[in-house]
Parts: structure tokens; sequence; C-alpha cells
């Protein structure tokens, strides 16, 4: 690991919602690129709002944010940070706001500059990828769950980003699509932060996993153990 | 697009309560007791698009009064639904007042029926491909064409010398005009595809030959 | 967050029965409305102030409530003395201001002040859904209080649901220009809520019904009126006869 350029880079970030009630304190986390880490953690420990700062939803009350190399503080900073990082909201019903696919996947290209033309052969090639072919009429609304999940990480993959943080991508879902999300983001080339509960899903499509609590970032304990019994043969998982 | 508290007087505020009245009660009528929740999330979107919905316009930013888009909703309701998003606004934020509040229901709403008497049906039939666009900005900018016709009118009615105010107005309503339609195309081409049922609107006295 | 606010406090005019603080603030205006005595005005300002004083209103709100109606009366003055014909009270960069232009802009000026200010103090200091039940009370035409109450339960919902989505596109690198692109996304954005506030309102609406929810709301605040309420109609009475019999009889005119 860290064998790549570092891509997003957490010093000490502080943040609360509320003044006396902090929910990160000092929190620490690096990705590289070609990186995939899995961030767990109870409920309410801070795992989306980590994310949410990465791409300057929210600031941070102490601490800095290194985005591809530069600090960013100021809205401005963000501009290009979200142009570059594709973040996936945990639930699709907060991502799909346009009345077809075609225009959802669309939303994201066309606020990067592309142009039309370009981003209609983008959104094709998405949904290609993707399994979707035909899609494109389709009302977001009328989808099943699944779809609405497919189709809003296809939004975000329009866009090519860099990087992607991926909020709970597979919660909630039939076994099937959830399989159909997994096996995706194995072909996938970016380097990413997947936030999950589901521990067993974690460790099929990442590289190492870390764990949130009282405000910190440390490596997750299941998955340290697993590393020191890296040497017996037959490891489940990967 | 309202008429500041207290610059009415009392024959010209009468006067505007007195329509609102008429046109309120009409309204309530039409309106089922199951259609009152969407009424009532209709009056929530045009608070809180007057709220918190900025669309850039020039160095400035301007919000939708979204009174065409009201009118193709719930036709006659659409006067009660201002009604009440114009007594919330007075209340929370001094936008217009208590005094005016009849007038300013007036200009909102009227515009919003004769909306929905003019496109609604071109929208039920038309609404799922190009013509929800333009039904819908057809409906935006006579909205806004007859609120500001009525508000200028009553303005005057407050006081001859009030003109200038008009004439200042004008100007920056020919943009405002301009983005409505826009707005309204948009939402209704929305609608239309994703929930066309929207714009079924019960007229109340259904069952005994409407008119 | 909610975006529905009202001015909490626990003064004696927060007491008082809404019911009675709605109809007092009716007539008042309505008084106000009606005159144009100056000496009656400049009364009324005080009375206002002295309520907004009495139910300890927050300065910075009510400072920005006045600034609002305010910023339209500065443009009364600034045009309104220029456009009305009548004596010349001065002159500046030689365009004349005539005294009846100005002497008219102050009156609508003190009628606009007096009126917000008591109404603010007197219903602003209400809850709004304690309002729509005073509403119901005064036989205002229940599906009218049902909408404004309906209105209240949706909004704070739909502003929710508003920020998040706008979040997201945010994320999707959303930058609100004065273009099409952006006038298309936030009508859809718009569009979107209402379809979901739709289907969500019906499903509530389903499970209310479920509960034996017959379309109406069964209105479980009752009001007293107590004699701190008797003591402010009469009191509010008097101040109104005084000022109606001042305008009656055009004494203690200012100008």
């Amino acid at each position: 690991m860290g064998a790549g350029r570092v891509l997003l880079r957490f010093k000490n970030i502080g943040y609360g919602y509320e003044k006396d009630r902090p929910v990160l304190v000092e929190a620490g986390l690096e990705l590289a690129a070609g990186e995939r880490v899995g961030l767990t953690g109870p409920i309410g420990s801070g795992k989306t709002t980590l994310l949410h700062l990465a791409v300057g939803l929210l600031k941070p009350d102490r601490g800095t944010i290194e985005v591809f190399g530069r600090e960013r503080r100021t809205e401005r900073d963000f501009w290009e940070v979200r142009e570059r990082m594709g973040l996936l909201f945990q639930d699709p019903e907060d991502q799909l706001f346009c009345p077809t696919v075609l225009e959802d996947l669309a939303f994201g290209p066309l606020n990067q500059g592309r142009s039309r033309e370009e981003t209609e052969i983008i959104v094709g090639e998405t949904l290609e990828i993707l399994g979707l072919q035909g899609f494109e009429k389709r009302i977001t609304h009328h989808l099943s769950g699944g779809e609405k999940r497919l189709v809003s990480l296809a939004s975000i993959l329009t866009m090519k980003p860099d990087a992607l943080l991926l909020d709970e991508p597979v919660i909630g879902l039939d076994p099937e699509s959830r399989e159909r999300i997994r096996s995706l983001l194995l072909t996938l080339p970016q380097a990413m932060i997947i936030v999950s509960h589901d521990r067993e899903f974690l460790l099929s499509v990442t590289n190492h996993t870390l764990a949130l609590r009282g405000g910190r970032v440390s490596p997750a304990a299941e998955r340290a153990g697993g590393d020191r019994l890296s040497a017996l043969p037959a490891r489940e998982g990967k | 697009m309202h008429i500041a508290e207290g610059v009415a007087p009392v024959p010209v505020a009468a006067a505007g309560a007195l329509v609102a009245a008429v046109g309120v009660t009409i309204g309530l009528r039409t309106m089922q007791d199951r259609q009152i929740p969407r009424a009532a999330l209709m009056s929530a979107v045009i608070f809180l698009a007057s709220l918190v919905l900025r669309l850039p316009f020039g160095p400035s930013s301007v919000h939708p009064l979204l009174n065409g888009l009201a009118g193709l909703i719930l036709g006659w309701a659409a006067i009660p639904v201002f009604l009440v998003t114009l007594f919330l606004q007075a209340l929370l934020f001094q936008y217009g007042g208590i005094t005016t509040l009849g007038i300013n229901t007036v200009t909102m709403g009227l515009p919003a029926v004769i909306c929905y008497y003019l496109f609604n049906g071109y929208i039920r039939k038309k609404g799922t491909g190009r013509g929800g666009f333009l039904g819908g900005v057809a409906a935006g900018v006579t909205a806004l064409v007859i609120s500001f016709v009525l508000w200028a009118g009553a303005l005057l009615l407050c006081g001859k010398h009030l003109a200038v105010i008009v004439g200042l107005a004008l100007g920056p309503h020919l943009g405002l005009v301009l983005i409505e339609g826009l707005f309204t195309g948009f939402a209704v081409s929305f609608l239309s595809r994703v929930y066309p049922a929207i714009f079924e609107v019960p007229s109340g006295r259904e069952g005994n030959g409407s008119a | 967050m909610s975006c529905v606010t009202h001015y909490t406090g626990n003064t004696c005019v927060h007491r008082l029965d809404p019911r009675t603080r709605l109809l007092v603030t009716l007539g008042f205006s309505l008084l106000m409305a009606l005159s144009n005595h100056s000496g009656v005005l400049c009364v009324g300002v005080v009375i206002g102030m002295m309520l907004a004083a009495l139910s300890r209103l927050p300065l910075k709100p009510l400072l920005k409530r006045l600034a609002r109606v305010n910023l339209f009366m500065f443009i009364l003055f600034l045009l309104v003395p220029v456009t009305f014909t009548g004596r010349t009270a001065f002159s500046v960069l030689s365009i004349d201001f005539s005294s009846e232009g100005l002497l008219w802009s102050t009156l609508i000026t003190l009628k606009a002040n007096a009126i917000v200010l008591v109404f603010a103090a007197l219903v602003g200091t209400v809850e709004p859904m304690i309002l729509g039940h005073a509403f119901f009370h005064l036989r205002v035409p229940a599906k009218l209080t049902h909408l404004f109450l309906f209105t209240l339960r949706y909004l704070d919902l739909f502003h929710h649901q508003y920020i998040t989505l706008l979040r997201a596109m945010k994320a999707r690198a959303f930058r609100p220009r004065m273009n099409l692109h952006s006038y298309r996304s936030y009508a859809f954005l718009l569009a979107m809520l209402l379809v979901r506030s739709l289907e969500r309102s019906e499903r509530i609406m389903a499970a209310m019904k479920c509960r034996g929810f017959k379309g109406k709301f069964h209105i479980i605040t009752h009001f007293r009126f107590q004699r701190r309420d008797l003591i402010f109609c009469i009191l509010s009475l008097a101040v109104g006869s005084i000022l109606l019999g001042a305008i009656y009889l055009n004494i203690w005119r200012i100008w």
C-alpha cells in the first residue's frame, strides 16, 4: 500500500453538527491512486460526514483536507474536486432528480462543461458498461430500488472521475443487484473509499479496511486479525 | 410582486378582500377533502420557492412565483392556496401584509385560475411530448403577465403618483417573465412525463353536468 | 432546523389568548389603514413599539422585518415627492421634491410600521400551529384551516428534502449560473420534490385513514378566555375609540 500518488489526505479533522458534540476528532485518512479502502463504524460515527467533507459539502471545524495534491479550504477550491471525485449518496432518492435516466446521467458531464454530443456518447458507453442498455428514456422515478442504485452509480461514472466515494453502495439491495454492483466495482479502475456495514462485502472489494470510532480512524480489528492470520493457507474473502 | 403593508387605502383594500373572498369560497367549494394535502403541498412549494430557490439573474437572483404552475395543478383551489402562502409570507417575513392580503391573493390567484382554463386541457392532451414544455411556458408567461397587470392596476388605484414605481418595475419584470416561463415549462414537462395524473383537477361540480 | 419560526417567549403578551390577539390585530390594522391622521398614526407606531417591547421581540429579526418594509418606503420617499405635483419643499440637483409628496410618503411609512409592529408583537408571537387552531375557533372555514395546518406540516419535510437534493447536485459539480441548464435543473429539482412529496402525502393519508382519520383534524387545543384577556380587550377598545374619536373630531393633528 501507499505505492500510488496520494489523491486524498485528511489531517486531524474535527467536525461537529452541534458545537459541543463533535462527530469527528482528529480523524486522519489517506487514499492513494489504485487503492480501495473500506470504511466501517457504528451508525452516527461520521462515515457519511467524512465523505461529504472530502468534496466540500461540509467544511471542517479543524484540520486540513488535501485533494489531488492541493489543500482545499474554500467553496471555490472544491469546484475542481467535485468535477474529479464521484460521490455516491447512500439513498439514490437523494441523488436522482431528472425525469429520465438520460437526463440524469447527462447532468454531471454538462456541469463539467462537456458538449451535448460528447455527453450522449459517454452516457451510452456508461449504460453499456453497467448493463443498462436501452434505459435512456426510462423514467427514473419509476425504476426499482436496485435499478435506481445502478443508475445513481452510473450518474457518477459519466463524469469519468479519478476517485470514487461510495456511501453504502449495496445497503437494502436484493442479492442479485448486490452481486451486480460487487462485480462492477471490481472492474472499475478508480481509487475508492467504500463505506459499508457489510464486512463480507468490504472484504471482497477492498484492499484494506478502516474503522471510524470515537471520531478517529483506525485499522479495522477484523481485518487486522485477518492479516495476522494471513500466513495460514486458504484465507477467506479474496 | 406584491403590495406592501399600509400602502392600500381602505376602499382598494376592501375591494381586494371582497374579490379574494369570492375566489377563496369558490376555490374551497371545488376542493374536496382528499385534495387538501395536494393543495397544501403546493402552498408549501410556493412558499419555499420564494424562500430558498435562487435562480441566477444578472448580478442578482430571482425566485419563480409559480402561479401558472399552481393553476394548472389546482384550478380554482389555487386561490385559497395563495391566501395561505401569502399569509405565511406576511407572518414570517413581512412580504406583503395583512391589510393587502386580499389584493395580493387576487393578484397571484386569479391568473392561476385563468391559466387553468387556458392550458390545463392542452397539457393533459399533449403534455408528454414537446407540448408539455410549450404549454408550461405559455402558462408561466401568461400568469406572470396578468399578475403584473393586476399588480400595476392595484398600485395605480392606491395612488396615481405610484405610476413611477410601475414604470421602474417594468424592465426587470420582462426578464422575470422569461425566467418564469422557462421554469414553468421545464417543471410541466417533468410532471407530465413522470406524474401526469397531477394535472387532473376535479371540477367540484362533477356529476351534475359541469359547464 | 425549521423554516417556520415564531418569536418565542413567556411574556404577558405570549400568555394572552391567541384569538384575542388576532382580532385586536385585525381591528388595529383596519384603524391604521382607515386613518390619514398624523397624530393617530404616530400614536399607532408608539403602541406598536410598546407591544414589541412588552413581548420582548428579539431585536435582530425584528429589525430585519422592519427593514424589508422600510426599504420600499425609502423608494417611495425617493420617487413619490418628485412625481407628486404640489408646492416644492426643497430641490436637490434641480429636482423638486413636493411637500405633499413628502407628507404622503411619511403617512404611509407611519401606517406600515405601526401595523407591522403590532402584527409582529401580537401574531408573530403565536406558534403557527396554534394559530391554525385559533383560526378554527374563530370560524374560519374548516377546509382553509386544514389547508393552513397541512401546509405547516409539509414545509419542513419539503425544506429538508430540498437541501439534501441540492447538496447531491452540488456534489455532481452543479454551479448555478444564468443559463438554461441551471433553470432546467432547478425546475426538475422542484418537480421531483413535488412528485415525491405527493406520493408520500398519499402514504401518510393512507396511514392516517388506517387509524380512523376521516379527513378532519380534531382540534384539541381549547383556548380559555381569562381575566387578562378581558382587560386586554377593554384596553384595546378604549384606545381604539379614543383614536377613532380623534379622527372623527379631527383633533390632535401634528400637521
